[in-house]
């Protein structure tokens, strides 16, 4: 596998693709930081991994098409989801192309958005709900 | 999206419905004005992801006609008023999907206006930016 400039990177949300209408994906996972520090430490800090968590973060142009990205969010505040995202410019699972699963809480939409003149874009970012999962195949 | 040379044809269709403006969809050695040619500048690419959208920038350079003619001058100020029956931006922004060839355009803005030498003569002119999202 070589570096890689994005340039296809397929999301989609809830089953549909929407790897189209997207211009930036990004999925962050980390683990708490649990201290372990103790008189045995030699005056450093230590630290353990406690528990994971993950945030989904997409950029999308607005879209109110039938089936379209705007109309898709429309209805799914408040609930979960689940968003799919296979780097690396692929289109299916594999080891150069994996493929991360996460159920994500859609706790915001932004329908409305854009100054005159500018194209119609809108961010969101979801926390995940439960275990990242993680496929080459 | 659109294939480019629809797009440019589609363009100039729009244009076309401002009354006694003729246009081209292409660049012409010898136009005859009053008319409007439809260039191409600039194309960026991956917009979003899986080609999903790509920016294309268009000029549209109207040649009104002879310089030292008065009532070119007003003609030229008819094409660059944001509205009207004679206004380009309006002409052009009739149909903003081009008839589902892209997904929007807007004109930005109208620039270089004044006088341009083509074959040794002298004609008002003006060129008006479009960002086409296809």
């Amino acid at each position: 596998m070589a570096k890689y400039v994005v340039t296809g990177t397929q999301v989609t949300l809830n089953g549909s693709d929407v790897s189209s209408s997207c211009a930036r994906a990004e999925l962050v996972i980390n683990s708490a930081e649990v201290d372990t520090t103790d008189f045995g430490s030699g005056g450093w800090t230590e630290v353990i991994g406690g528990l994971k968590s993950g945030t989904v973060s997409l950029d999308f142009h607005s879209d109110f098409g039938a089936a379209a990205v705007s109309a898709l969010f429309q209805t799914l505040v408040g609930t979960i989801g689940t968003v799919t995202i296979i780097a690396a410019n692929g289109t299916a699972a594999s080891a150069t192309t994996p493929e991360y699963t996460a159920e994500v809480l859609v706790n915001s939409f932004t329908p409305v958005s854009g100054a005159v003149g500018d194209l119609s874009t809108f961010s969101v970012s979801f926390p995940t709900s439960g275990a990242v999962s993680y496929a080459t195949a | 999206m659109g294939d480019i040379i629809t797009i440019r044809q589609k363009i100039a269709t729009n244009i076309g419905t401002i009354t006694g403006l003729r246009t081209s969809a292409e660049l012409i050695d010898n136009p005859s004005p009053p008319i409007a040619l439809v260039n191409l500048d600039s194309v960026d690419y991956h917009q979003a992801f899986q080609n999903g959208t790509t920016i294309l920038n268009f000029t549209v350079s109207v040649i009104v006609g002879r310089s030292a003619e008065r009532t070119m001058q007003r003609k030229l100020d008819a094409y660059l008023t944001p509205t009207g029956a004679q206004s380009v931006k309006a002409g052009i922004e009739s149909n903003r999907s081009l008839d589902g060839n892209c997904d929007d355009l807007v004109v930005t803005s109208a620039s270089s206006i004044g006088s341009v030498t083509i074959n040794d003569q002298t004609y008002l002119a003006a060129e008006f930016q479009i960002t086409v999202y296809a």
